[in-house]
């Protein structure tokens, strides 16, 4: 396996991985632009440190890395992060392109998923982790990434049948 | 699994916003400054791996200086002893025992009750990620009176956090 890629390669994985790096860091800040600067802080070292851009479970492990210094390192935004915890399992921003109304209701039950199943969805839906490189990223065993995957597709499935 | 096929299918075609162009000019820009800023063309050299356990420092300092007290508490007791018998040290052709009524280290026992992996992690001193480790366990010191018999025990709980280097290739 070649470990050493060009910078063209690094540029055009990139690209591909930004939306969805993007849409996991908007779990720990509410604007887009915070979570920019997250991933661009978080890309940047993992270019640092990487050769290899396989290790896609270090990658995340770094923006959700990145993301908690974030917070930690400015007192507003630990105030803010205080506050954002206190509500955290009802309030998160995940920014699709929604096309209709049943993209809504389903942005919106995605939304309202416990943090930690809405991490693993977004891992292995938009990014098509593996359940290993889930919990690798995340320090937690692969089936217990397994099963909180299940509970989130199974709780957004009761969320959006027919009453 | 197979139960979740179709809102698996709903949820894949939702697509996160894609990102700006600008910032994507951004990333490149500050990949370059990185490249530029790491010697030998951007090609990373591992530093030498080193780091203080202070936890276990402490502890060890405090398990040395409890040490260092009962040995003076001792010393000071055969002192005593010492003076008592100067009479007829002298006298006596046969060596006095070194040993005769001191605590002796006896034991150290280690239990470790609670090892818990918290994931990756990316140190801000450190270039590289790791793998933070927290091991919770009881330590017991021992320390034995050969003579008497007798033996004090102290027993203290500790936690200590690891940071482990991981290869990620």
């Amino acid at each position: 396996m070649e470990n050493v890629v060009t910078h063209t390669d690094w540029k055009d994985r990139f690209c591909e991985l930004a939306p969805a790096l993007v849409l996991f860091a908007r779990q720990w800040v509410r604007s887009a632009a915070d979570a920019e600067d997250i991933v661009q802080e978080a890309f940047i070292k993992f270019w640092r440190t990487e050769r290899s851009i396989h290790n896609r479970g270090l990658l995340y492990a770094t923006v959700r890395s990145v993301a908690l210094d974030a917070i930690r390192r400015d007192g507003r935004r630990a105030r803010r992060e205080a506050a954002v915890v206190a509500e955290a399992d009802t309030h998160v921003d995940p920014v699709f392109e929604l096309e209709d109304e049943s993209q809504r209701a389903l942005a919106s039950a995605i939304d309202e998923l416990p943090r930690a199943q809405r991490e693993v969805l977004v891992m292995k839906i938009w990014n098509e982790l593996t359940f290993a490189e889930i919990g690798e990223a995340l320090g937690i065993s692969q089936n217990t990434a397994a099963s909180r995957y299940r509970y989130a597709v199974g709780a957004l499935r009761k969320n959006l049948q027919p009453q | 699994m197979n139960d979740f096929t179709e809102i698996e299918v709903e949820l894949k075609r939702l697509r996160p916003v894609r990102v700006g162009d600008d910032f994507i000019a951004r990333v490149e820009r500050g990949m370059e400054g990185a490249d530029s800023a790491t010697p030998s063309g951007g090609m990373v050299k591992r530093r030498p791996r080193f780091h203080i356990n202070w936890l276990a420092l402490g502890l060890g300092a405090t398990a040395a200086a409890a040490f260092l007290v009962l040995i003076r508490i001792d010393n000071f007791g055969s002192r005593r002893s010492t003076a008592a018998l100067a009479a007829n040290h002298f006298a006596s052709p046969i060596p006095r025992l070194p040993l005769a009524n001191a605590l002796v280290p006896d034991g150290l026992t280690q239990v470790v009750y609670n090892t818990r992996d918290e994931g990756v992690v990316f140190p801000s001193n450190s270039p590289e990620p790791m793998r933070r480790v927290r091991k919770q366990s009881r330590e017991t010191l021992q320390w034995r009176n050969p003579q008497t018999g007798a033996s004090l025990r102290v027993t203290y709980p500790t936690e200590q956090v690891d940071l482990i280097p991981i290869s990620g290739q």
